[in-house]
């Protein structure tokens, strides 16, 4: 199945988009978590503080379905 | 209310469900006066919050000027406190501002923190969030969470038990990492939406931030809102 990643600020440069500047496609298998597809793509977890899609939180052990778009943002710690 | 600060409210005061009395009753403990707190304290200060208690052990370095807008060349070398008071009392000598020259941790968040109704993190470092949100689930006094990273901001209301706390939200502890790369108005932006969520909930307003995350990416114009709920198995506040 396809789904769509896209990244925030500074995580752009390690998600590596290409389908538009922020947004990455991923061909993966059903029932894989989240945690699970990145570490497929390369992209170390650690780097991922918060996930989301339709309006809510998501944590690494969701399983996105066929054609989601996951936002993912680092961490974030300055003031 | 006097006739001088029914004038310099009078622009807020024609708002519909404005309440100036309770901002005017409130006392603010601001944790950290760098980007965000600077930002933040500026506008309630202008906004007559009735006091505004500053904490920041820190003083003013050259690298802070392209965003901690309290401050200006002359501040160099000098408390962080003492100069945001002198520039918040010159902005608004009706509130009463109190600064604090301290480094916030378990030991003295109790006492820094007294007697205050709600605080604005304007912290730089996580672990220092976590003091706050301890103080918060003890006490059951709101914060305002805001944080930044490069191009990006966020910002939520935590009032537990009413909502999730800190520990919900973000289960793990990320890596460390030392002075981040951050666009001087991205503390700006996420330290104004703080200010108004200040406001907001000191008048009992709704549609606050409470249980909702905001998230500014500046370089893709985007401001997504995300719903979190809190962690049944959160080892701070239980869910």
């Amino acid at each position: 199945m396809i789904i769509f990643l896209r990244a925030g600020s500074e995580l752009r440069l390690k998600l590596k988009p290409d389908v538009d500047y922020y947004t990455r496609r991923v061909e993966t298998e059903e029932g894989k978590t989240l945690r699970e597809i990145l570490r497929q793509i390369g992209l170390d977890p650690a780097f991922v503080a918060f996930a989301y899609s339709e309006g809510k939180l998501r944590n690494l052990d969701y399983i996105p379905q066929e054609g989601q778009s996951i936002t993912l943002q680092p961490p974030v710690s300055g003031g | 209310m006097a006739e001088k600060e029914k004038e310099r409210y009078l622009r807020q005061l024609n708002l519909e469900e404005w309440d100036q009395a309770k901002l005017k009753s409130a006392r603010v403990f601001v944790a950290g006066v760098g980007g965000l707190g600077s930002a933040a304290s500026l506008y309630l200060a202008a906004a007559g919050v009735g006091l505004l208690r500053l904490c920041d052990p820190d003083r003013v370095e050259l690298s802070d000027l392209n965003r901690q807008v309290l401050y200006s060349d002359r501040s160099l070398g000098r408390p962080k406190v003492e100069e945001a008071r002198n520039t918040l009392a010159a902005l608004n000598r009706e509130i009463k501002i109190e600064a604090l020259a301290e480094k916030i941790g378990e030991h003295n968040i109790e006492q820094l923190a007294a007697g205050c109704d709600l605080m604005v993190d304007g912290l730089d470092n996580l672990e220092t969030r976590f003091v706050l949100n301890n103080y918060s689930v003890r006490n059951g006094i709101p914060y305002i969470f805001g944080a930044i990273y490069g191009w990006t901001g966020m910002a939520s209301l935590i009032h537990p038990p009413r909502t999730g706390c800190l520990a919900c939200l973000m289960p793990s502890l990320p890596p460390a990492v030392g002075p981040i790369p951050v666009a001087g108005f991205i503390p700006g932006t996420i330290g104004l939406i703080q200010a108004a969520e200040v406001c907001k909930h000191l008048m009992g307003l709704p549609g606050t931030l409470a249980g909702r995350l905001l998230i500014y990416d500046s370089r893709a114009l985007t401001f997504d809102l995300v719903d979190w709920e809190k962690n049944p198995l959160c080892s701070v506040c239980g869910g």
